[in-house]
């Protein structure tokens, strides 16, 4: 059976059906892998065929420590670690009939918003292989766009969920901080970081949410919040209040602006409000994430002496070595108070701000990103560039909040676009609420399905 | 020669005996346990392992601070301290910067003599102990069992002045400890340790030297490695002749950290500090805050036993016990629950007892050794009466067993009347033998000389 | 760029010690270049009144979030596990260059 593009739950149905086996659906994505992986380079660790164990194979990111398979970041330091033990996020994917496939690649450590610092090799974007698929999460997208995976779960500190997505035309979906342990998830910026799924259906993201999400007795910062059963939450359209805000449609391509407006008024036609707002500039949300997150990494990237696990610190990159030098810097004497402490002065308004405009609106839409796909070797010229495409998404990283991507249509040059819907804290069963409903308005004007079909 | 004030602050870190380590569920007593067979990611420091604190190991702290009447922050978090030694996973120790559980307390302490003097506390803070190296010749091993075992800081204001006094607070501490039963505090097991800073005030330079308004020196030697009460005497006033020294020899001394070598007696400098470390601490974003409330404070506060001093004055109030054998009782927790076990039992036989304020007699059995404490009470008990008890003389039997003695040893009284008076005690054994102790040793003397002169 | 942002050789040099990395002649070149832009850049927030706002390290709004002690151990390794990926070890111990 030929189950090209069908989503991750009409596969499952499929087998509870008996209209598929998992051999049957395993060797269908590993063929699919085996035949394409090559050309995209999404994966870093794909398993031996014999390896994997039963379940519906979808990939995950090379940062999840998976048991007994190696686990990299996508650095030389962890060329060879084999993790002896499991991450809180594979462990739930396994137990709820999953199996991990392989390990997809990403920026070094995570760093970087266009998979070009792994020290194995760009991932190259799907749609058109001299571009960028984005980043960090770059071979999840990837392998989810060319449908070398049902679905893939991704990781984002800022962006790095959403902004690959929008490049590479997939969902996207950054759950708000503390939804989803992060416990093996391999540290970035531990106050920022958040796992989340990447899918070709609203209905598998919210299916992969509430598998991942939940109180972990390993993880302090997980809420102890109820998770919602998000599926059954899509059944029901709800009408919402959307705002927009000028601040983050600045800078931004005229193409993407006028794709983006016409989402809006397919929401005004579903029913919803769109309702203009204010608030504070990204462009403070830049400064205040690279603050953090430099000087979190800096402290995250300490353990890596090789005396316990991996290989010494002269094997770290050049991306990594800038941004611990940089964080060292904002931490050190005579520095904190006007850095790291600036910053986390700021975030407490940023988030303030958001609480003040989720009081007059449902959600924020905007743009995922400035533009759409670079190409691959663009990213090396600016060393603050990742941070500059990532700017749409940093605020709602640094507040933590929930925030999805999805595809909203296809530039002049045939590379997707990406629209964002960012909401209050755990409201992500509402996200993927409107989410669907846009869905099944528009299908993404076909852009999954086209990206799909690429890959024959 | 010049006159020198030492202006001495202390650092003390003790291990806490808790169950499970700071950070995970590995088991916290490493002691004679295999090299690395006490870990899991969180404490080996693997990538995406994460803290999460252990409840009794922030209580206990809390119950710490308390007894050295400190104010308990309401709010308090932890931070990462940022350093790379081999010993440290993580390359940073999660410890306590700018919000630590508990701040500015004191401890009064008396000596055994009863003088009284109050130091000044600082904080006492919560963080993790590190693994252990062991150097060989081509390599140093490192074990992390130890790693993540949960670590309280106690800082001290500079209010010491000499060695002496330094040592019989840190002995005043680790019994306090104890009571708290929060850990062996052991200085051999490395499970209470001491890191003295000492510096010199030259008393020549016009310095105001008015208790409260010390200029501290603008230097501070920090001692490590001593591992028992009496180094730490040895090491300060090592220290403080090494420094006296240099200061005569028109130098000043360096801002450094020394170890102590107590086969030689003598500090060796392990490095020179030139500025302050930069430990680039921050708040630890993997641990939520803790917001300690009044309600929960109070409920702990509870939990902290009568401690050595409120113990020893309630001996001298209730007890009518004098100061020195108060205050050598209550050092001793065990030795203090004793003493009250038997008193509470003696309380049931209160009829057998004569004397009105006993628990006074009961006292000096045990600190003067004469009844072992380490008997069971009921033994103790028995022992305790019969000393107590006034004996009852039968004459009638007294005279019958006397003649008995002479009878029966006639050789021994011809000795005694030649002149060899070191035989009656003899023969007052003998008789006491016979008598079962219905009789006091004092009369039965009396009587014996009676018969023979 | 503005004089004053732009970091010195021997920042550079000290900042590398401080973490931990070490760096070429052409790194510290391009390093000073980079750090001093992203320096610039992110001062941006000097200009920016926050007053008396409180700091977010972390934004879950939960505390006091502990385990119980005694709690079982369902994580522990075994000795071989613990040393599994070192790359140095000798009997049950992890080994490194002889310090000091």
């Amino acid at each position: 059976m030929n189950i090209t593009g069908y989503t991750l739950l009409e596969i499952i149905k499929l087998v509870k059906k008996r209209q598929i086996t998992i051999p049957e659906v395993t060797s269908f994505f590993y063929n699919r892998i085996k035949k394409f992986n090559q050309r995209l380079n999404a994966f870093i660790t794909v398993l031996d065929y014999q390896q994997i164990k039963p379940g519906i194979p979808i990939a995950v990111k090379d940062n999840f420590c998976t048991k007994g398979i190696k686990t990299t970041a996508a650095s030389k330091v962890l060329a060879d670690f084999i993790s002896p033990y499991e991450s809180t996020v594979t462990d739930k994917l396994i137990k709820n009939g999953l199996t991990i496939i392989g390990k997809t690649n990403m920026d070094a450590w995570a760093h970087g918003s266009s998979t070009e610092t792994s020290d194995f090799g760009p991932t190259k974007n799907p749609w058109n292989i001299d571009y960028s698929p984005g980043g960090s999460s770059g071979g999840s997208v990837a392998a989810v766009s060319a449908y070398l995976v049902p679905a893939a779960i991704g990781s984002e500190t800022a962006g790095s969920i959403r902004q690959p997505a929008s490049w590479s035309g997939v969902i996207g979906l950054k759950p708000t901080y503390g939804r989803v342990s992060r416990y093996g998830l391999i540290a970035m910026g531990s106050s920022l970081d958040c796992p989340g799924p990447l899918t070709i259906s609203v209905a598998d993201a919210a299916f992969l949410l509430k598998v991942i999400a939940g109180k972990d007795n390993y993880d302090a910062t997980t809420s102890f919040q109820e998770v919602p059963d998000y599926l059954k939450k899509l059944e029901k359209n709800q009408k919402f209040v959307i705002g927009i805000t000028d601040e983050y449609f600045e800078g931004v391509l005229p193409e993407i602006k006028n794709k983006i407006f016409t989402c809006l008024n397919i929401f005004r036609k579903l029913g919803h409000k769109i309702k203009k707002i204010k608030l504070i500039s990204p462009k403070y949300a830049i400064s205040v994430y690279t603050i953090i997150q430099r000087a979190e990494v800096s402290s995250n990237l300490a353990r890596y002496d090789g005396i316990r696990f991996g290989n010494p610190r002269e094997f770290l990159g050049s991306e990594a070595k800038k941004r611990i030098m940089l964080g060292t810097y904002t931490l050190s004497h005579g520095y904190y108070e006007s850095f790291y402490k600036k910053a986390q002065q700021f975030r407490t308004l940023i988030i303030e701000d958001y609480i003040k405009a989720f009081k007059e609106v449902d959600f924020i839409i905007s743009p995922t990103t400035p533009t759409t796909a670079f190409k691959l070797g663009e990213f090396e010229k600016y060393p603050f560039f990742g941070e500059l495409m990532d700017m749409l998404n940093e605020p709602a990283s640094v507040a933590g909040l929930p925030a999805i991507n999805l595809p909203a249509g296809l530039d002049k040059n045939n590379l997707p676009i990406g629209m964002q819907i960012v909401g209050p804290y755990f409201y992500e069963d509402r996200i993927l609420n409107l989410a669907n409903q846009f869905e099944k308005e528009t299908d993404y004007f076909g852009v999954i399905k086209k990206g799909i079909l690429r890959y024959q | 020669m010049k006159n020198y004030l030492p202006i001495i602050g202390l650092e003390v870190h003790v291990e806490l005996k808790t169950k499970s380590k700071m950070f995970c569920q590995c088991s916290a007593s490493y002691f004679n346990r295999p090299a690395n067979s006490q870990t899991c990611p969180v404490c080996l420091g693997l990538p995406g392992a994460l803290p999460v604190p252990n409840q009794k190991a922030i209580e206990w702290t809390i119950l710490l601070g308390r007894a050295l009447n400190c104010q308990i922050n309401h709010f308090s978090k932890f931070d990462r301290k940022h350093y790379f030694y081999p010993d440290l996973p993580k390359g940073y120790q999660i410890s306590q910067h700018d919000q630590p559980i508990a701040k500015d307390g004191w401890y009064k302490l008396k000596n055994y003599k009863g003088e009284e003097k109050t130091y000044k506390i600082r904080r006492v803070h919560l963080e993790e102990d590190t693994g252990k190296l062991i150097h060989t010749t081509d390599g140093t091993l490192i074990d992390f069992n130890r790693s993540g075992v949960p670590l309280v800081e106690i800082v001290s204001e500079p209010d010491f002045h000499n060695a002496e006094e330094v040592k019989e607070f840190l002995e005043e501490l680790q019994i306090l400890i104890r009571y708290l039963d929060i850990s062996d505090a052991d200085m051999e097991k490395g499970t209470m340790r001491l890191e003295p800073n000492i510096s010199l005030i030259c008393r020549a330079t016009k310095q105001s030297l008015t208790k409260n308004k010390i200029n501290l020196p603008n230097y501070k030697v920090e001692i490590k490695n001593i591992n028992s009460f009496r180094f730490v005497k040895q090491a300060i006033e090592y220290e403080i002749q090494r420094q006296s020294d240099i200061f005569n020899q028109g130098k000043q001394p360096k801002q450094e950290t020394r170890g102590y070598d107590a086969e030689k007696n003598l500090t060796y400098s392990l490095r020179v500090k030139e500025e302050a470390a930069d430990y680039r601490y921050f708040p630890e974003p993997d641990i939520p805050p803790m917001i300690f409330k009044n309600d929960f404070l109070n409920k702990l506060f509870k939990k902290v036993p009568e401690l050595p001093n409120e113990k020893l004055l309630r001996y001298q109030n209730k007890f009518k016990l004098n100061y020195s054998d108060a205050f050598i009782l209550t050092r001793n927790k065990k030795m203090a629950d004793y003493f009250e076990l038997i008193l509470n039992q003696l309380s049931k036989r209160k009829k057998e007892i004569r004397i009105i304020d006993y628990p006074k007699e009961i006292a000096k059995f045990i600190v003067n050794k004469k009844i072992a404490w380490q008997l069971s009470a009921e033994q103790f008990i028995e022992k305790a009466i019969k000393l107590m008890t006034p004996v009852v003389t039968d004459t009638n039997l007294l005279e019958k067993v006397i003649k008995e003695v002479i009878k029966n040893n006639s050789q021994a009284v011809s000795d005694y009347k030649k002149g060899k008076t070191n035989v009656l005690m003899y023969l007052v054994g003998q008789a006491m033998k016979d008598l079962k102790g219905k009789a006091e040793a004092k009369k039965v003397l009396e009587k014996i000389k009676e018969k023979l002169s | 760029m503005t004089k004053k942002t732009r970091l010195k050789i021997e920042q550079i040099l000290h900042l590398a010690d401080l973490a931990g990395v070490k760096l070429t002649e052409a790194e510290v070149k391009k390093y000073q270049d980079q750090l001093s832009q992203t320096i610039e850049y992110v001062s941006n927030l000097k200009n920016y009144h926050v007053g008396k706002a409180k700091i977010t390290y972390q934004t879950t709004n939960l505390s006091n979030i502990f385990f119980p002690d005694g709690e079982k151990n369902q994580r522990a390794f075994s000795i071989s596990e613990a040393l599994l990926n070192a790359k140095n070890k000798k009997d049950n111990f992890f080994k490194t260059k002889k310090i000091l």
